[in-house]
């Protein structure tokens, strides 16, 4: 059918088919797919070359962006028609690749958001209105939306709504002229007075009142909400914590929440908030703020859950609690009862301590809250039941795996016994081993007379050397020299401000948990709280040295330590402060995030495809399911064979042409494969101890049980049922894999003329943990760059390609390859420091696969 | 006296990007988003080395070159651009810059071009 266009072709080939009834050939149906596969393949690479161009290692420029972007656009297309011609157009996969386009168009083009809205409920949200209803009302929504946690479930007032208050309030122009001015903490007081004293435009008030009488009707009359902010960068890397206000326990009547809403959006405008947003590179007025309104809980106790230490990095899931609202522990005040599990292999507690937890916050009938000394009998008392610290913790992981990001969570417990989730954000946590071996505390700690030792709390690990600066008032912020250590009593969100100047900071109270705790760690400044004593330690003025190591040992040197300070890596400004770099690489968003996973689930449609990835994979598994569909019939149910070997690999057969000695039947053994490439591979599987570290166990069921236990962690649907699929003939081998998260891709062509030869691989490797995802993927890349691949990785997508080979090198290399990916599979657990990839590395390529030798 | 890097490139994120990576080995770094300003600076202070956009509006990245060579020959010309073909980079390379570089720019690979640049 040469010379005729592919459309045409395909035109013909179902006009043929309609005329000749059901045959279908394979083959053709073959070519589809691999030309499906083929496109796919040029778009995932681009997206790994964007996503590594944007990663920040790269100073890139929008016209690189528009080019790459309009490359992939090509490769989607192309690929979506033949994907169509595949399917004959059953899927409206187009439609969604017009969607997800117009997004990325906008975001690049940078046209008027055509967003309307002004109020959305939660169950409204979509993906696309991300932006507009602020990154805590996003993750909230989602949660309720798509989670079984327990979230109250409210409304979120957009940015639109925003820009129309402030326009129709005089003050863009207002804060226009200030930007080119310049300004002081008295024009942002004046700012901060005319949102008080203005006024909701009617179209606002209106819809806003609308939604207030919805949830009066769900709620009952005298229900309250909380009045939230949720900034437009509430979702990233930076969480402003503490610096946005919140107004709790608002009646639902309009003019309560009127002037809450005006009250939390005026937070914009305070001198602490307009410097974190300088340094974020947004001028004044530069972030818009949209607000969530969300019921209330009456909380008898709440507090905070991290499911990673944010000061190390380290796998351990941490629960604080209090008595009353949780603004006592986000803030700081009190020293809360704290809970600590490790989550490898599994979920368990290794320390309970019950805190002093002196003062509460509790609800107060009127409406707002009130501060007070909590009961001497409840001093003493947990907050939390055995089963409930063990069912927040169970939450707690859920949401880390649905958001595949280590999380700072916000909870409450009702007076009826409920546990609620109140907030989930990204954690900005250090990671471990990020910097190769440091030297530890104690072998400094002889030679050098240390002020302070290990008391408290570490909140960022670090090393900082300066004069201390005892800071009583806010006032005194404004004094501190640069490189100064901040000393104070209590800890403050206000110490923002502070952030540009200072090396360190040291609190008497505080903990890990408050709203300064998060903006020390994103912006990492070596903190440490809760000493108790640092006030009386250390005296204005003094020098002192800060060192905070890796395990979280820390100690205050008298005087400079040289020694200890030529440790310090230099870290100005990170790229990820940068605003530019943000906006540009917020593209990407709509581009590499893998979310449909499970092929199985009800979400894998593509209305459910959110990035090009997702349309991509869409029509990855469709085009694999098409050709099974295409293979059963054409050959009967026997076209679909299960592979028996000695590993339970899970892999159907299809021949598309000499690929088995012997087609009958519906199971294939090792000795009926003629594919070469597909002997290599299982070859290289079978080697022993590439599959299963310990000696084989003979039993089929123990095998399949065992793996499946193994997949337990991650897996929500059964295992066995998904069909992992090898297309071969003589030449030819496409085989897809899944083992629980791990998705591998093996193409290759081998015939004897070089030039036509290739092997391709595709890695995605999902567990939650990003650190050890990404030491899964460096060790494969590795591997592979040995034998000659050329490869590139992006987060947990790795892709790798040998061209050019003659067919027994492309042998060699397929053997190998069948052992790395049975060999990856034991990894899940064993990657925990960065010198394990080195050492497994040589272990694979020396033939070791005993992982517990 | 830490050696003093000039960037001039119409895209703000190149400088800005650049400005960070660079300000991160101790450099002292100044951005242009056009040559013009950045050519004044130049007869203000001196500067070890001037990466330059080559496609800008008004004057372009070759006119700096020429200036720079002909009125400050101890100052190293490092050359950038979005449309790296052939002919471009023969022409720098008669041009005699000290590097050149296709956008995007692997940033390890610029601070090893610098470093070498502030030896020579």
């Amino acid at each position: 059918m040469k010379g005729i266009p592919r459309k045409l072709e395909s035109v013909l080939q179902k006009a043929r088919q309609r005329i000749f009834g059901e045959a279908v050939d394979l083959k053709t149906v073959f070519g589809d797919f691999k030309a499906v596969l083929e496109s796919n393949n040029r778009a995932l690479e681009v997206i790994t070359d964007m996503g590594e161009k944007l990663g920040g290692e790269y100073i890139f420029d929008i016209i690189y962006i528009k080019k790459a972007y309009e490359e992939l656009y090509a490769d989607i297309r192309n690929s979506v028609e033949q994907f169509n011609s595949l399917s004959h157009s059953r899927y409206p996969i187009g439609n969604t690749l017009d969607r997800i386009d117009a997004a990325i168009k906008k975001a690049l083009y940078e046209e008027a958001p055509a967003f309307a809205g002004r109020i959305l409920f939660f169950g409204d949200i979509t993906w696309e209105a991300a932006r507009e209803v602020g990154g805590k009302n996003y993750h909230l929504s989602q949660m309720a939306n798509s989670l079984d946690v327990n979230v109250p479930s409210g409304f979120a007032v957009t940015a639109h709504a925003y820009d129309e208050f402030m326009r129709h309030n005089g003050l863009d122009a207002k804060i226009e002229a200030l930007n080119s001015v310049g300004y002081g903490d008295d024009d942002l007081k004046g700012i901060r007075e005319a949102i008080s004293d203005g006024e909701l435009p009617e179209p606002l008030g209106a819809e806003l009142d609308g939604a207030i009488e919805k949830l009066r009707a769900a709620l009952g009359p005298d229900a309250f909400i909380s009045v939230r902010s949720s900034a437009e960068e509430e979702d990233s890397e930076f969480s402003f914590a503490g610096q946005f206000a919140t107004v709790l326990n608002v009646p639902l009547q309009s003019d309560a929440v009127r002037d809450a809403y005006k009250k939390v959006i005026a937070s914009l405008f305070t001198s602490a908030a307009v410097s974190y947003q300088k340094r974020l590179g947004y001028a004044v007025g530069g972030m818009r703020m949209p607000v969530g309104c969300v019921p209330m809980i009456d909380a008898v106790a709440s507090g905070v859950a991290y499911t990673v230490d944010p000061a190390t990095g380290k796998e351990r899931l941490s629960i604080s609690a209090s008595w009353g609202l949780g603004e006592s522990v986000v803030a700081g005040k009190v020293d809360p009862d704290t809970y600590v599990f490790e989550k490898m292999p599994a979920l368990k507690l290794a320390e309970a301590k019950v805190g002093r937890k002196e003062s509460m916050i509790s609800s107060s009938k009127a409406g707002g809250t009130e501060e007070s000394a909590t009961p001497e009998d409840m001093r003493a008392r947990a907050c939390l039941s055995d089963g409930q610290v063990a069912e927040l913790a169970e939450r707690a992981l859920k949401i880390e795996k649905y958001f595949r990001r280590p999380q700072d969570i916000e909870w409450a417990l009702s007076a009826d016994g409920n546990l609620y989730i109140l907030q989930a954000r990204p954690l900005r946590a250090a990671s471990s081993g990020e910097r190769g071996k440091t030297r530890s505390v104690e072998e400094f700690s002889g030679q050098y007379r240390a002020l302070v030792h290990n008391k408290g709390n570490v909140v960022q690990k670090g090393i900082a050397g300066g004069k201390v600066f005892v800071v009583k008032t806010v006032d005194d912020i404004e004094k501190l020299p640069k490189g100064a250590v901040l000393v104070a009593k209590n800890d403050s969100p206000q110490f923002v401000r502070a952030m540009p100047f200072v090396s360190a900071i040291v609190t008497d109270t505080g903990s890990t948990t408050s709203h300064m705790a998060s903006i020390c760690r994103e912006f990492k400044v070596p903190s440490v709280v809760n000493t108790r004593e640092a006030t009386r330690a250390l005296r204005d003025g003094q020098d002192v040295t800060l060192y905070v190591d890796d395990d979280g040992n820390y100690a205050i040197y008298d005087g400079l330590v040289d020694e200890i300070l030529e440790l310090i890596e230099r870290t100005g400004r990170s790229l990820e402060e940068l605003y530019e770099f943000r906006k540009k690489k917020y593209i990407m968003r709509f581009i590499s995030p893998l979310n449909l996973v499970n092929p199985l689930a009800d979400e894998f449609t593509p209305e459910k495809c959110n990035t090009m990835h997702d349309i991509l994979r869409f029509m990855h598994e469709k085009s694999v399911q098409g050709l099974i569909d295409a293979s059963m019939k054409a050959a009967g149910k026997g076209a679909l064979k299960r592979l028996e070997i000695a590993i339970p690999t899970g892999i159907n057969v299809i021949d598309i042409g000499d690929g088995l000695s012997d087609s009958s039947g519906s199971t294939v053994k090792l000795e009926q494969v003629q594919s070469e490439p597909m002997r290599a591979v299982l070859n290289g599987m079978l080697r022993p101890g590439a599959w299963h570290s310990e000696a084989v166990d003979l039993n089929p069921r123990d095998f399949l049980s065992s793996m499946m236990r193994m997949q337990d962690l991650t897996a929500s649907v059964d295992q066995s049922t998904y069909r992992n699929v090898a297309v071969i003939s003589r030449e030819y081998l496409n085989m897809t894999l899944r083992f629980g998260y791990h998705f591998n891709l093996l193409d290759c062509y081998c015939s004897e003329k070089a030039a036509n030869n290739h092997v391709y691989f595709r890695f995605v490797g999902g567990a939650t943990d990003i650190s050890k995802r990404s030491r899964r993927i460096r060790l494969i890349a590795e591997i592979l760059k040995e034998f000659g691949f050329i490869s590139s990785t992006k987060g947990d997508l790795l892709i790798a390609r040998l061209s050019h080979i003659e067919k027994a090198e492309a042998l060699r290399v397929l053997d190998m390859s069948g052992s790395l990916i049975a060999f990856t599979r034991q990894l899940d657990a064993v990657l925990g420091t960065d010198s394990d990839v080195e050492r497994f590395k040589q272990a694979f390529l020396a033939g070791n696969f005993g992982i517990h030798s | 006296m830490s050696a003093r890097i000039m960037i001039i490139d119409d895209e703000k994120i190149v400088g800005d990007m650049a400005k960070i990576s660079l300000e991160d080995e101790g450099y002292a770094v100044e951005t242009f988003l056009s040559a013009a300003p950045a050519l004044e600076r130049l007869k203000e202070e001196k500067f070890d080395v001037v990466v330059t956009d080559l496609k800008m509006k008004g004057i372009d990245g070759l006119e700096v070159l020429k200036v720079v060579k002909e009125q400050y020959p101890d100052t190293k010309v490092i050359m950038i651009t979005a449309f790296a073909n052939l002919d471009v980079a023969i022409e720098a390379i008669r041009g005699e810059v000290f590097d050149f570089f296709p956008k995007p720019i692997k940033i390890k690979e610029m601070k090893e071009s610098i470093k070498r640049a502030l030896e020579g």
